[in-house]
């Protein structure tokens, strides 16, 4: 059916008067998803604009910049930070190498944070420059849907123009959101952790997703005193129960405090900084308390209830498996759909709805089997299945091979801090079901993993590689002895 | 008792059969130090797997109908415990067969008389080698850190004594670990020279020891072309264990030791002079790499001198040293070493006595089971010269394990064994070159990315990444990948499986990246570089195309 219609949509009108359009496709939001799928789109001949709010690090309603999340207010900034970061331990580690290093080593965090700034300013010039290249019109200002073919950007002056398009693309991602607790306003949120103008020396962390993590990390690199709060016995909820318990054990190895299974009740300002106040009964003082505790799509703004474009419950964009939503000539990609957030997913899902669209050949983006990564300290990053999903969807008995051992940099620096690795298979058809890595390089070398696991390869496949030595990778391809089987159908205890 | 159970019943073979690979919840998780390539199977030796596998070797015995029956007082014994020898005799020991090792006593520099459990991945290779690198990494580090706002009172210095120091307390430890893997596995070590005296027969400094199977894996050593003056220079062995850093080295050769080695003394700041006689270095590899890491190795300060062959080492009276090859005179070298490859370690093994064939250079002929030309002898590693890495001397080490004592004839799979270049930057690799992958199928996709990574946008230093991925035209099959930049070898690993399980460019292309990584560049490749097509119609005709078109 979807077919069908596409066919139709492409031969415009059957009686054969053509509706004359401004655009073939009108792009709201400019980040990962919407620029791919601007580029894509015109790249197969259709004629495209797209709308983005002005540039600023710190992003509102009204703010936002070409680039998105990814370039401007994630992972880019974020990655920077924790190169920056994870020199702080590397040249503790440095020493035992034979490195004489003076006692006093300074951090400059406004140096770090001005190229920062610098480096996200030249990407969206070339994020600028991309849609150029591809004749793709840029507008800024506020776009809003205002009818199944019409979009009106709001422009800087407060002007507003109409334009009409044969499809509408909405991709506006989404914005970290707060807790409503007393004194939430004194608290942070990512945005604002990847500008700040000093750095903290006493961080607290509220969330125990991956930003959590990160920023956590983040900010202990740099000499940070960290506490870490969040609501579960272990941080990262959805990810592998034992790798969670890894990455919870890494962190605390790394000098930050853990406080599981806690709330924050209240931020109080005093003379002496932020004071928090848990659940527990707990205070501490803070000079810069974060809260990273999930992300709303933004939808808010769109006008997308009234021209009757489906929401779900948390405002997501509803889409079906070509991110179509309701309304046939309204689309939908990236962290406004909710469905995988992370940048290469939008970028998928931005390339399938152009060759669906404008290609003539109707392309689901394939959701299973993506690769992702935490950039804490060490990193996390893995792929498939985790061993609670494998054994709550097989059929027969899952295989869980691990590997936990002492990076050879450790065995001379005395870093105390295992690397954790784990495969599962599913015993019957040798499969692959998921690859989980925690320690140095682990998104690096989870790459080439994910293309295995995408293919469906086998244990035995991973087995006739020959190791790169010395690496942590070789690890994946020298596990030969199975941790543990789990029969069918028995569930594992939970860590 | 485990001729005894020779004829046990057919309920208790398959019990057996089931039991090969036995599940123990106390040797799940491999609680062991990266640093050695040891695995838990195989210190866990279950009793009924044992008689079972014991079983089979007296069965295979009996068969033999030309020779009787004899009782050897071991099943399998093995000469050399580096990497090969320890994984073999480990895993026949584990298949139930009766093992014994000997091996040199330990040194950091091998000879004819020293050498250490553990070999020269452990004690005079890899280990010790990357160790070096991870030190002198540091300098980098502490250059790229500034451009992320560190700042140090004083320039960082590097103490070499505290570094050998640890490196040497590092592969005591190994050393130890390989001897307690090989008592754990019930292998006997021998500590002395072997020597084979016949097919059955091995001599371990006078004394006799028989055995059905004897194991060659004595490895390889340094080689060292006779011009005068090279008894001042110093070999890879020599450079890993100094006295004291070099302040000027001359590193003569071009091959994968000689660009570590400067990676590793550049790093340390000393002044590096590398000699080789060709325009780039590593021969072998894709000649793209070869520029990339040149051109690379020259932006952190080490000087090629390109087209050189060394021909004599003057000493002056000042002790320094100078290089005189065939272009010049080079003076003021505290060191030079040389790293014109390695010669297998066959003389003296009483090879030629019992008839072991041995190729040209010395390495010993093997058939594709590791099998020289005497029936009960066996050859495995760089001795035998088919690719000289550690993980592929495990591979054949385990491969003859189950061919001799797991009654599974196995062949060790040579096609798309990755490798890496720790230099600095690193390279990693898997199948074949490009010149190669032209040569054999002619039409292919090249596929290539340079970039400055993102640490490189902030550092300000000139590091880039070169990616290269090769396609089969035809079956869109990838045929190789070559790496070099921060992170190659660990990049590579992963990759290496997909080529292995033969995956094509669109299997690449369907999986989603990791952002933001340098290795999601190998999964977001669109548009080729270049077409290669052996009929000019179809492809551009370009230098490379002619080259493809002479095949």
């Amino acid at each position: 059916m979807a077919r069908k219609m596409l066919i139709d949509g492409k031969l415009g009108n059957p009686n054969g008067e053509e509706i004359h359009y401004d655009f073939d496709l009108f792009v709201i939001g400019a980040g990962s998803g919407g620029v791919r799928a601007s580029r894509f789109s015109a790249q197969y001949g259709a004629k495209v604009g797209i709308c983005e709010l002005p540039f600023h690090p710190i992003s509102s309603e009204v703010i936002g910049g070409v680039g998105g999340t990814c370039v401007i207010r994630g992972c880019v900034p974020k990655k920077i930070l924790v190169y920056g970061a994870s020199f702080g331990p590397e040249l503790q580690d440095a020493r035992s190498y034979g490195w004489e290093l003076n006692e006093r080593i300074d951090f400059d965090w406004k140096k770090l944070l001005q190229k920062k700034t610098e480096e996200i300013v030249r990407l969206t010039g070339i994020y600028k420059r991309l849609l150029a290249n591809a004749g793709v019109k840029l507008f800024e200002g506020e776009g809003r849907v205002v009818g199944p073919n019409e979009v009106e950007v709001v422009q800087l002056d407060g002007t507003k123009i109409s334009y009409s398009a044969k499809n509408i693309l909405i991709a506006t991602g989404s914005r970290a959101q707060r807790v409503a607790i007393p004194g939430q306003e004194l608290a942070i949120t990512s945005d604002e952790a990847l500008s700040l103008e000093e750095l903290p020396k006493r961080a607290v962390v509220f969330g125990a997703g991956y930003i959590a993590v990160e920023f956590a990390s983040i900010w202990r690199g740099m000499g940070a005193t960290v506490d870490l709060f969040f609501r579960k016995e272990l941080p990262l909820r959805g990810f592998d129960d034992e790798m969670r318990a890894v990455v919870a054990r890494n962190l605390e190895g790394r000098g930050i405090k853990l406080h599981p299974t806690t709330n924050l009740t209240e931020l109080v300002r005093t003379e002496n900084g932020i004071k928090v106040c848990t659940d527990h009964g707990e205070e501490l003082m803070a000079d810069v308390v974060l809260f990273a505790t999930g992300r709303a799509p933004n939808t808010k703004r769109l006008n997308l209830e009234a021209v009757g474009v489906e929401l779900d419950k948390i405002g997501a964009v509803k889409v079906d498996e070509y991110s179509r939503t309701n309304l046939p000539t309204v689309w939908a990609i990236g962290d406004v759909t909710n469905r995988m957030n992370l940048t290469p997913v939008a970028l998928m899902e931005g390339s399938c709805f152009a060759k669906t669209v404008f290609g003539g050949e109707p392309t689901k983006p394939d959701h299973t089997n993506v690769p992702c990564a935490v950039f804490c300290i060490p990193p996390l990053s893995v792929v498939g299945l985790s061993e609670e999903q494998a054994i709550e969807q097989a059929n027969g008995d899952i295989l869980v091979f691990t590997s936990t051992f002492n990076a050879m940099k450790n065995t001379i620096s005395g870093r105390q801090e295992k690397t954790f690795m784990k495969l599962v298979v599913d015993a019957e058809t040798d499969k692959v079901l998921g690859a989980s890595m925690c320690g140095p390089d682990a998104p690096e070398i989870m790459q080439g993993i994910a293309i295995a696991l995408k293919c469906g390869a086998t244990k035995a496949q991973f087995d006739s590689t020959v190791g790169i030595h010395p690496s942590a990778a070789e690890e994946f391809v020298t596990m030969r002895s199975i941790t543990r089987r789990i029969a069918a159908g028995k569930p594992k205890t939970n860590l | 008792m485990a001729a005894s159970l020779g004829n046990s019943s057919p309920t208790l073979q398959i019990l057996c059969k089931k039991c090969k690979f036995p599940i123990n919840p106390f040797f799940s998780f491999s609680h062991y130090n990266k640093s050695h390539n040891l695995d838990s199977f195989s210190s866990f030796s279950h009793p009924l797997t044992r008689s079972y596998c014991r079983r089979s070797t007296i069965r295979a015995d009996s068969t033999n109908a030309v020779e009787p029956p004899r009782k050897y007082d071991f099943d399998l014994f093995t000469i050399g415990a580096g990497s090969g020898g320890v994984r073999a005799s480990r895993f026949a020991a584990n298949l139930g067969a009766s093992v014994a090792i000997c091996e040199l006593p330990f040194a950091t520099v091998s000879s004819d008389s020293t050498g250490g459990v553990g070999g020269t991945c452990v004690l005079r290779g890899c280990v010790p080698k990357k160790l070096l690198v991870y030190a002198s990494k540091y300098s980098h580090e502490f250059e790229e850190s500034c451009g992320f706002g560190w700042k140090y009172a004083a320039e960082p210095e590097h103490d070499w004594s505290t570094l050998i120091a640890n490196k040497n307390a590092e592969i005591q430890r190994l050393t130890g670990i390989y001897k307690s893997t090989l008592k754990n596995a019930g292998v006997e070590l021998i500590g002395g020279r072997g020597k084979i005296v016949d097919p059955h027969t091995v001599d371990v400094d006078g004394k006799l020891y028989s055995a059905k199977n004897i194991l060659i894996s004595v490895g390889g050593r340094p080689f060292i072309p006779d011009i005068p003056g090279s008894e001042y220079v110093i070999d890879s062995d020599a450079a890993l264990d100094l006295p004291s850093k070099p302040k000027k080295i001359a590193i003569v050769g071009g091959g994968y030791i000689a660009v570590e080695f400067a990676g590793i003394f550049n790093g340390l700041k000393s002044d590096v002079h590398v000699f080789i006689r060709q325009k780039t270095v590593l021969r072998g590899f894709d000649e793209e790499i070869r520029d990339f890491v040149g051109e690379q190795m020259l932006l952190r300060g080490i000087e090629i001198h390109t087209e050189q062959s060394p021909q004599a080492i003057i000493k002056s009276s000042d002790g320094s040293l100078s290089l005189k090859t065939n272009k010049g005179t080079i003076d003021g070298f505290s060191h030079i070493m040389f790293a014109t490859g390695r010669k297998p370690n066959t003389k003296n093994l009483g090879l030629e006595s019992v008839g072991v064939k041995l190729k040209e250079n010395g390495a010993i002929e093997v058939d594709e089971y590791s099998q020289t030309s005497v029936p009960s002898i066996w050859a495995v590693g760089d001795v035998t010269d088919r690719i000289n890495l550690t993980p592929v001397a495990l591979m054949e080490g385990g491969a003859l394990a189950k061919t001799l004592f797991a009654n599974k004839p196995t062949k060790p799979e040579y096609r798309a064994v990755p490798s890496a270049v720790f230099s600095q930057p690193p390279i990693g690799q898997v199948g074949l070159t490009e010149e190669q992958a032209i040569k054999e199928y002619g039409d292919v996709d090249v596929y290539t990315a340079n970039f400055r990574p993102l640490k490189a946008t902030l550092s300000g230093l000139p590091d880039r990444i070169f990616m290269k991925l090769i396609a089969c035209a035809k079956t869109d099959k990838v045929l190789g990948l070559h790496i070099c930049g921060e992170d190659s070898p660990e990049i590579m690993q992963g990759f290496a499986v997909a080529v292995k399980a033969g995956l094509t460019k669109a299997d690449f292309d369907a999986t989603v990246g990791i952002h933001p990584t340098a290795a999601e560049e190998l999964v977001t490749m669109r548009t080729p570089t270049r077409k290669l097509r052996r009929t000019p119609s179809e492809g551009k005709t370009d230098s490379e195309f002619k080259a493809a078109a002479g095949v």
